[in-house]
């Protein structure tokens, strides 16, 4: 596992607001106090075919 | 890809690669309005193999050099099919003079 | 035209004996009856005939003598022509060529970086894939196998869209697919990198698009206002399609026409004198509204075929009786192809039917050159 574990981004389920999350955090969004979120896409490229 | 039997160069099976109807059927035509030819007809042996085979049969002359006179002449069919259609463009572009250059300027971006 | 014509007319009569009249209709026309259309094949055997002494092969120079062009319509997206005096096995071999044969450009590769919007990514990546692209695809190489994307073989496009006003709906049309003429601003993932060369992005292009003088002050545009996804506050849609050429036949993207088809001339004959209360039910009979009725001297009135072309042959006409099947000869011309050509935009519809010749040509001396 990673020494220093990275801060992950979520979206709010309600309001669509972005989140940052460590290891402990309280799961709810700091905009709301909603308390889904969704794990944001990582930005690794997916290569596909348009057929 | 010629299919010949030997000493008998009037009937033979030509097998053309990558080809289709689009090609065979033209040739097919073009083969029958020749009077050489007594008999000549085309198939797809698979749908899943791009190959068609012509088969010509001749009156006497080898069947290769009558193939190949058809296609000289489905060629030359196509040459002047290609140069009727563009006078006749140009005229009705000379008959009928664009109104809508908008449009016309448009295409050209 | 009318010059050739009567000079071909005499020249068979002085060689070639006609056909009788009723096999000249059935050589020459579809008759389409009430229950089925008969004689609809071309007889294509130049011997057909040999028994009544007609050649019926065709001599190079009959063709060319009979052989007319008449355009209908042209516009930068369509056309209608009558072509005249060929066999539909030329004229179809044309229209495959059309429909599957003649390359163009289109979204083959969508590297998507971002995408959370209710698009898939496969779905979004097809619906790029369809997007016409107005480029002439002769200035392009194709992209094989195992070549580099570089600038004579891919066009590079960037599609980054976020909908940032919260309560709103962001639409994506095609407009917002934006031309990258130096090629992919992706870099490569860090594995394949080695650490001293500099960062490689999905294309390796020499030099940039827009410095060629095909595309100097004319840049590559897409098919404009086609809806690519909708998205709701927050979401973003960033990616990047990489377009080569490709040809109908491997996928319908490719494909230069939105459709092309020919019909033949629908010729409509009256075989008797159609008058008074019968020649109104004729006209009222057409739904295409192919006749007309003409006031004689007499104060009588006749029957005429006003518009043949209009005839869709649904036989109502003839559908009430054997004797209205007798009064009224519903017939094709076997040679008269009323062609049309819808082009997605690439190319203008009267390039892409000489390009589609050339490459039957093409095949014909490809044929030759194997068996020589």
């Amino acid at each position: 596992m990673d020494p220093q574990p990275e801060p992950v981004s979520y979206i709010c389920g309600d309001c669509g607001m972005e989140n940052t999350l460590k290891p402990g955090d309280v799961i709810q969004c700091r905009e709301c106090g909603y308390r889904i979120l969704y794990k944001k896409r990582t930005r690794r490229i997916i290569q596909y075919e348009a057929r | 890809m010629e299919h010949a039997s030997f000493g008998d160069q009037r009937n033979a099976t030509f097998a053309l690669a990558e080809e289709d109807h689009t090609l065979a059927n033209a040739l097919r035509f073009t083969l029958n309005q020749d009077p050489r030819v007594i008999f000549c007809g085309y198939s797809i042996p698979h749908p899943s193999e791009a190959r068609v085979n012509v088969r010509v049969q001749t009156t006497g002359d080898p069947a290769r050099e009558v193939l190949k006179d058809t296609c000289q002449d489905l060629m030359l069919t196509c040459q002047h099919i290609r140069g009727t259609f563009d006078n006749a463009v140009k005229d009705f572009r000379m008959k009928n003079p664009p109104d809508d250059l908008t449009s016309q300027d448009m295409d050209s971006d | 035209m009318s010059d050739f014509d009567s000079e071909a007319m005499a020249d068979a009569g002085v060689e070639n004996p006609k056909l009788p009249p009723h096999l000249e209709l059935r050589r020459t026309r579809v008759l389409c009856k009430a229950d089925a259309p008969t004689s609809t094949d071309t007889v294509q055997y130049s011997g057909a005939y040999a028994s009544l002494g007609v050649d019926n092969s065709l001599r190079f120079d009959d063709f060319r003598n009979n052989f007319r062009v008449q355009v209908n319509r042209i516009s930068h997206e369509d056309m209608e022509f009558d072509m005249v005096g060929v066999d539909p096995s030329i004229a179809n071999a044309l229209r495959r060529i059309l429909l599957a044969e003649l390359p163009t450009m289109a979204i083959e590769k969508v590297l998507i970086a971002n995408n959370t919007s209710v698009v898939q990514d496969e779905v979004l990546a097809h619906r790029l894939g369809l997007i016409p692209i107005k480029v002439d695809p002769r200035l392009f190489d194709y992209l094989s196998e195992n070549d580099t994307s570089n600038e004579k073989n891919t066009i590079v496009f960037k599609l980054h869209v976020r909908c940032a006003e919260r309560g709103q709906r962001l639409t994506a049309t095609s407009n917002e697919l934006t031309w990258l003429p130096k090629g992919s601003e992706l870099l490569k993932t860090s594995e394949s990198l080695t650490s001293t060369s500099k960062p490689e992005t999905y294309t390796s292009f020499t030099c940039s698009q827009d410095s060629m003088p095909e595309f100097a002050g004319n840049p590559i545009s897409v098919y404009p206002d086609i809806i690519i996804a909708k998205l709701g506050f927050g979401q973003e849609i960033e990616l990047e399609a990489h377009a080569v050429k490709g040809v109908g036949k491997t996928h319908a993207k490719w494909s230069p026409v939105a459709t092309c088809w020919y019909r033949m001339l629908p010729e409509v004959v009256l075989t008797e004198e159609i008058e008074g209360k019968k020649a109104e039910l004729l006209k009222q009979k057409c739904p295409a509204n192919v006749f007309e009725i003409e006031d004689l001297a007499d104060g009588r009135k006749r029957a005429t075929v006003a518009r043949p072309r209009a005839c869709t042959l649904c036989r109502e006409c003839i559908r009430d009786g054997d004797d209205w099947e007798k009064r009224v000869s519903l017939r094709r011309v076997k040679d008269h192809f009323i062609f049309t050509i819808e082009s997605t935009g690439a190319l203008p519809p009267e390039v892409l039917f000489t390009e589609a010749v050339k490459i039957l040509e093409d095949k014909c001396e490809r044929v030759i050159s194997d068996l020589s």
